[in-house]
């Protein structure tokens, strides 16, 4: 296909401003460690090994519900080289989790089991087999306890409940109505109601959870782990464990992906790995299977969205009505959050005045849901978004043009107090419609071939009831190179490269001159995770300011030296001179050794970044989220085998807001990366349960596509709308999740265009598209919006 | 539980012979499991669906890796050749393309470069896509124990899903295919979900010979995987094509008895009613492509 460069110039312009203005910003440079994962040269968790080291192995519960009434271990003690075993009662049975009204965490079950593969029990020897072979011996008497696992089911009286403190299996929920909707929906001219499903999803991280505790003679603890957020973890664990934090140190290692599939959480292996150490003197390592990781838990929440749109004849969006209700599984996790999302950015990133929201998690006995990549977004864009079309196939009103009419625009204020800052919606409609060739292609493709458009939005870093800010830290060494410690980890998004950019576009130095630390507890500032899109803007706001906190004491020094002005002075290309006389001044490591020699001065930076201290309840929800607002919008095309309903996609264009791209190889790496994620969700993911068991626990079977499942790159496109954000670093905002959100609704929308046949749950499989083709042909053949009316 | 687990305790036996596997399995009659490439096994041992006491490894058996031509003008293939090696072999090539075109297609290249045909078939998955390809190619397979040698058609090998009358002590160790008829050729056509490296939802394979006339099918026979419990020869929709031209109703027509005779079922991984609108679009496929290809000059489009 060839693609039409409208834009080369602005493009082209953009670059060498970019490269005026700075040296290291804004450059495609390749990932530090890129080397050093693609030699196998990167050292994951389960790559480490410490001496005397233990094996440990979880045993899992086979019932979806049941309540354990005795567990005899003695058996598994007796095998020869098994060191140490655990149950629930070894831990003190306080319960932990995110927020203080969902902690339902135990390290090992207590009383009762909840799902098929719940931890019961945990066992530390000298191998892995006999780790397994242990397990074996581990006898557990169970009775079993009606199980529940449709959360309508679960939401019935009588229904079997999970937990003491959830009646009606309610684990968290959130209500909130801002504007008038009834009003809304009176002075609308279409009221359009629809049903739509989502089916459960895994992460896909190709790092299983890895751990190896140590909890030493002295009472230390020491948890080496692959955790995107450690600091979590730390707390987590302490509360678990019934001990103060200070006595945990967490070291993160090398992490393989993270996508919250539970590294952003301490785990029951995490609490088995330090308490089985304690118990036997060594060092205990935990490896999940792929079995496990794609069995327990922390996936996509599987919604059930009720939505409802009033809008009048001219396209205009009047109120929303949306209830939710998600299969939560047995646990919590960041549930509560989860819930307050959908209806907070319902309308983003359209201009909606009036929205109601009702949303349920439901606890049942599945492995349980949290957050994954984009959180509950993809779902409810993927539900209004179809919707749009709908509505616009009914107005008559083409689909681009609804909603370049509800774009939200910058600087407006969301009826629930979201401030856009800054917001190129509209921009980023316009420029995939010319990428796409959307005007060409719309209505005018051959029969079983569909181009459809999704949009949606993200936050950059929301603010969290509990800890929010960010802090880095920066040492400069006497050879001209920099330490930067932070409390955020590089879970393969690039942190470690563009935090490492920013230090070094501030301090004039090369990106290789920048050491980028992991974090240690022990020695890194707190942080709160790498979760919400916000390490770039939050922790790398906070590097911005350590890195001008070091050079405003370098800045000192040098215009001493140089007798000159401090605020004269350019740090660049590892040269410190004067903005004037540039054959005036020192290099860099010069001046470093200068100020450490003679001045005994040691130069280290600090800087934090808080936005505000607004806190949002999410059972409630009013206040602005997030500092800044992410909008993108994304067209695909698709190619539909009527034979046999398999859908091809084709092409897939996206344009996305990302404020600045402060380094655009890397923007594009998880633009698309994202885009395959959700493509994965459109079409082949979902984790088949039956009576709450997985039946499609491995990557044969739980299909995430690959390379032959996705367009080839000649009909790929991204576009990075700039935008340049006043409070992001360098102007940047999110880019790791918002472009994905709408990609879901643009293959179904797609779908639509190429068939007729409307797809309202996911996935969009060939049995959905080949029955909903004959369902059509047995009405006559006509187009699915005029027949179902 | 189907907990992927470590394997499980075996004792491990390497005979060097044919006539030493044989003996062995005599030995332990029931308790011995044969391991080719191990792409099935040993996940089924993993998920202790079956946890043998011992495992005689086929590796080290030279004897059994092989292709090789026969004076009849057919080919015998060793039980323990690698998909790859068949879809690799220009003899295969030259005379069977249905069945290296089916190879090519399997798994990944690195399970084709540790699969066999002897476990493919032995295994006797639903989803295996060898038995329908071999079925239509008229092979036959050979067993051997310590009684001697048994040959018969593939087509009565199968029993049931990972059933087949391979005995206790028995061991596969060949599969001979007839020497192709003029103007003949085949095709397989699969669905899954995704576009590769998937497990086969439905498959047909489609082998036709036409007349001197190159018009009407001499003779036809189709085959289907995922479809019934074992292999299925579709008699029925081959009956209805023998002698007539090709025609999209003859096509049609053999396609909805090919419907008729399959009985799939329904499973987490598709419904009975997907399966049956999937045999209907892929025997028409198979069919077609097969028609095509058979009309071609033996050696046309290929360098
Ligand atoms: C990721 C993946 C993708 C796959 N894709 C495909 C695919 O596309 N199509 C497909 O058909 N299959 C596929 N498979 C299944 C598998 O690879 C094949 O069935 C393979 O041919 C089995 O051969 P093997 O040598 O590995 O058998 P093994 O696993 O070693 O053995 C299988 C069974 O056959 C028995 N056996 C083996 N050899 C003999 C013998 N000589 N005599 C008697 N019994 C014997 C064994 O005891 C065992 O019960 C896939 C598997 C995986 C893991």
């Amino acid at each position: 296909m060839p693609r039409r460069a409208r834009w080369p110039g602005r493009e082209h312009r953009l670059a060498i401003e970019t490269m005026q203005e700075h040296s290291i910003i804004g450059r495609p440079v390749p990932k530090k460690d890129a080397w050093l994962k693609a030699t196998g040269e990167a050292k994951y968790a389960d790559d480490h090994s410490l001496p005397g080291m233990l094996y440990g192995k979880l045993l899992r519960s086979p019932h979806p519900h049941a309540r354990i009434l005795h567990i005899d271990t003695s058996k598994a003690e007796r095998l020869p080289g098994v060191r140490a075993v655990a149950t629930g009662k070894d831990f003190p049975g306080i319960k932990y989790g995110n927020l203080p009204q969902t902690r339902d965490y135990l390290p090992l079950a207590l009383e009762k089991v909840r799902y098929i593969g719940d931890e019961v029990a945990a066992v530390a020897a000298i191998d892995e087999d006999m780790a397994e072979e242990a397990l074996d011996l581990i006898q557990v008497e169970y009775e079993i306890l009606p199980a529940v696992f449709d959360p309508e089911e679960a939401m019935q009286p009588g229904a079997p409940q999970l937990h003491d403190h959830a009646p009606d299996n309610i684990s968290s929920q959130s209500a909130f109505h801002f504007g008038d909707a009834d009003r809304g929906f009176a002075d609308s001219d279409l009221i359009q109601e629809d049903i739509f499903e989502t089916q459960p999803v895994k992460q896909g991280m190709l790092e299983p959870h890895a751990c190896i505790g140590l909890w030493d003679n002295t009472g230390k603890i020491t948890l080496w782990a692959s955790k995107q957020s450690p600091y979590v973890v730390w707390r987590q664990l302490a509360m678990g464990l019934g001990i103060e934090p200070g006595k945990i140190r967490l070291v993160q290692t090398y992490i393989g992906g993270g996508f919250s599939g539970g590294k952003q959480e301490a785990m029951p292996m995490d609490f088995c790995a330090v308490l089985l150490s304690k118990k036997s003197g060594r060092p205990v390592k935990f490896v999940h299977t792929m079995d496990e990781v794609l069995t327990i838990g922390h996936l996509r929440h599987p919604i059930k969205i009720w939505l409802k749109t009033g809008i009048k004849k001219d396209g205009t969006l009047l109120a929303q009505h949306c209830k939710i209700i998600a299969n939560g599984g047995a646990y919590s996790s960041i549930g509560q959050l989860s819930m307050y999302i959908p209806g907070a950015m319902l309308n983003l990133p359209y201009r909606l005045p009036n929205v109601k929201y009702e949303a349920y998690r439901i606890y049942t006995n599945n492995g349980f849901c949290g957050a994954m990549r984009g959180h509950t977004l993809p779902q409810i864009c993927f539900a209004r978004d179809s919707q749009l079309d709908i509505i616009a196939a009914k107005l008559g009103v083409d689909p681009i043009e609804i909603r370049l009419k509800n774009a939200a625009q910058p600087g407006e204020v969301t009826p629930n107090g979201f401030r856009l800052t800054t917001f190129g919606f509209t921009e980023c409609l316009q420029r995939v419609v010319e990428a796409s060739q959307w005007r060409e292609k719309h209505g005018k493709l051959p029969r079983y071939r569909g181009i459809g458009i999704g949009c949606g939005s993200l936050v950059s870093g929301a603010r969290l009831m509990g800890h929010s800010s960010s802090t880095a830290e920066i040492k400069v060494q006497e050879d001209g190179t920099v330490l930067l410690v932070t409390g955020s980890t590089d879970v393969g998004q690039g942190a470690d490269t563009v935090l490492s950019m920013i230090a070094a576009e501030v301090l004039g130095v090369q990106l290789d001159d920048v050491r980028f630390a992991m974090v240690d507890t022990d020695i890194t500032p707190v942080d709160p995770g790498t979760f919400s899109s916000r390490v770039t803007f939050w922790t790398g706001n906070a590097v911005k300011l350590a890195a001008e906190d070091a050079r405003r004491q370098l800045a000192e020094i040098a215009a001493q030296k140089l007798e000159a002005n401090p605020e004269d002075l350019i740090f660049r290309d590892r040269q410190v001179y004067l903005r004037q006389q540039p054959q005036r001044g020192l290099s860099f490591g010069e001046l470093v050794r200068l100020a450490e020699y003679r001045l005994g001065r040691i130069i280290m930076g600090k800087g934090s970044y808080t936005s505000g201290e607004e806190l949002i309840d999410f059972r409630t929800g009013y206040g602005n989220m997030s500092p800044a607002y992410t909008p993108s919008a994304c067209v695909v095309e698709v190619e539909v085998d009527p034979e046999t309903g398999q859908v091809t996609v084709t092409g897939i264009w996206g344009a996305h807001d990302c404020g600045f791209p402060l380094n655009p190889m890397l923007v594009r790496g998880q633009v698309l990366g994202a885009s395959v994620m959700c493509i994965g969700q459109a079409l082949y993911e979902n984790l088949i349960r039956t009576q709450g068991k997985v039946m499609n626990p491995s990557f044969r079977d739980y299909k995430m596509p690959l390379a032959t499942d996705v367009p080839k790159l000649a009909n790929v496109e991204h576009i990075n709308i700039i935008t340049r954000d006043p409070s992001g670093p360098f102007g940047a905002k999110e880019a790791g999740e918002g472009a994905a959100t709408g990609v879901i609704a643009a293959v179904a929308n797609a779908v639509y265009h190429a068939t007729g046949v409307r797809i309202k749950s996911l996935p969009i499989s060939p049995g959905k598209v080949l029955f909903g083709l004959k369902e059509m042909q047995g009405k006559g053949n006509k187009p699915a919006n005029l027949v179902k009316g | 539980m189907g907990y992927l687990r470590r394997l499980p305790r075996f004792e491990y036996l390497a005979p060097r012979s044919v006539v030493a596997v044989c003996d062995a399995l005599a030995e332990y009659p029931g308790e011995a499991r044969l391991l080719a490439g191990g792409t099935d096994l040993i996940l089924q041992m993993r998920r202790r669906e079956v946890a043998p006491r011992y495992i005689i490894g086929l590796k080290g058996l030279s004897e059994l890796a092989f292709i090789r031509p026969q004076e009849n003008g057919g080919v015998t293939i060793g039980a323990m050749t690698t998909v790859r090696t068949i879809e690799s072999s220009p003899l295969i090539r030259e005379r069977y393309g249905l069945l290296c075109r089916t190879a090519a297609e399997m798994g990944s290249p690195e399970i084709r470069q540790s699969a066999t045909i002897g476990g493919n078939l032995a295994g006797a998955l639903p989803c295996a896509d060898f038995p329908p390809a071999l079925i239509t190619l008229g092979a036959q397979v050979k067993l051997k124990s310590q009684q001697g040698e048994r040959l018969l058609p593939l087509e009565e090998f199968f029993l049931g899903p990972e059933q087949t009358v391979v005995g206790p002590s028995d061991l596969v160790t060949e599969i001979q295919l007839p020497a192709p008829s003029p103007l003949s050729d085949g095709a397989y056509v699969k669905f899954h979900d995704r576009h590769a490296m998937d497990m086969t939802t439905t498959g047909v394979s489609a082998f036709v010979t036409l007349d001197q006339e190159r018009r009407r099918f001499c003779d036809v026979k189709i085959a289907l995987a995922s479809s019934a419990p074992t292999p299925l020869r579709a008699k029925n929709a081959e009956a209805a094509l023998r002698g007539q031209a090709f025609t999209e109703k003859a096509v049609e027509k053999a396609a909805a008895l090919a419907c008729q005779e399959a009985q799939p079922r329904s499973s987490w991984r598709a419904s009975r009613d997907l399966r049956l609108e999937l045999i209907k679009s892929l025997t028409k496929r198979a069919i077609r492509q097969a028609w095509e290809k058979a009309k071609a000059p033996p050696d046309g489009g290929r360098p």
